[in-house]
């Protein structure tokens, strides 16, 4: 048994996310700030017409922050109702992982924990596996607290 | 048949280095900045502040300090938005208007300078 996730970098962070929460990558237009909205809100961007959100992940994670720069590039997460954008420095691709592979999130420390399905060890560092779904909620329920 | 594209007349105006655009009917006159103009941080940090937009509510003007007045713009209604469900912004939000592929936010200025009569 094996799950595909669409995994990509951003800051320090190396994280993945279910292939069928991801629609496109596309490079980061003209972004807009939005009055008074939280941080990981970076502002919105025009995507085929519509409004598209742009989401910090490093912010909303407690993990720092982004540095847009023209390598960087949004990839369109999708999940019930809510496309949003998310900056990543650099795309890793499509990878499958066999679910033996994946370890349980860490329980202590990190309240981010909260948002992985899972984490991968790996030689070259760790693979967080991000629940995106749950984690569009969480940000839904944050920006609208405000 | 004639082209019958509904347009808004939208005045844009700068905030910093920031584009906002507002319904031109809310705008009485541009004015040159009084010391009692209204400023709203949460739109950007002012740069030049000797421009204002004159705005009426229940009678009463007043003044929004703005950086520069870009001018009016007709804009087809279809090239506006609302905010995703997402992105919600300051109550003087309206939406976005979409200049190309480069959202613009649309302020309401009566609610903007109604806190401030």
């Amino acid at each position: 048994m094996e799950r595909e996730f669409f995994s990509f970098q951003i800051g320090e962070l190396s994280l993945g996310v279910p292939s069928e929460n991801v629609r496109e990558v596309v490079r980061l237009g003209p972004l807009t700030p939005l009055p008074r909205a939280p941080a990981f809100l970076l502002g919105v961007c025009g995507h085929r017409g519509e409004v598209l959100p742009v989401v910090d992940l490093l912010r909303f994670l407690g993990k720092g922050e982004a540095k847009p720069t023209e390598r960087t590039r949004l990839f369109v997460g999708i999940a019930d109702k809510f496309h949003v954008g998310f900056l990543a420095d650099s795309v890793t691709g499509l990878e499958k992982i066999p679910l033996t592979e994946m370890r349980p999130a860490p329980l202590a420390g990190d309240w981010a924990n909260e948002h992985l399905l899972g984490v991968v060890l790996r030689s070259r560092g760790t693979l967080a596996l991000l629940d995106l779904a749950k984690l569009l909620t969480a940000a839904r329920q944050r920006v609208v607290a405000r | 048949m004639s082209d019958q594209v509904e347009r808004v007349d939208l005045l844009v105006f700068e905030i910093g280095p920031l584009r906002y655009a507002a319904d031109a009917a809310q705008v009485l006159r541009v004015d040159t900045r009084a010391q009692d103009a209204v400023t709203l941080e949460a739109l950007g940090p002012l740069k030049r502040t000797h421009r204002a937009l004159v705005v009426g509510v229940d009678g009463v003007e007043r003044q929004l300090a703005v950086d520069a007045v870009l001018g009016i713009q007709p804009v087809a209604v279809e090239r506006l938005r609302r905010f995703p469900r997402m992105a919600r912004a300051g109550q003087e939000t309206l939406g976005v208007w979409l200049d190309g592929d480069a959202p613009v936010v649309l302020i309401d200025l009566e609610k903007a300078v109604r806190p401030f009569v």
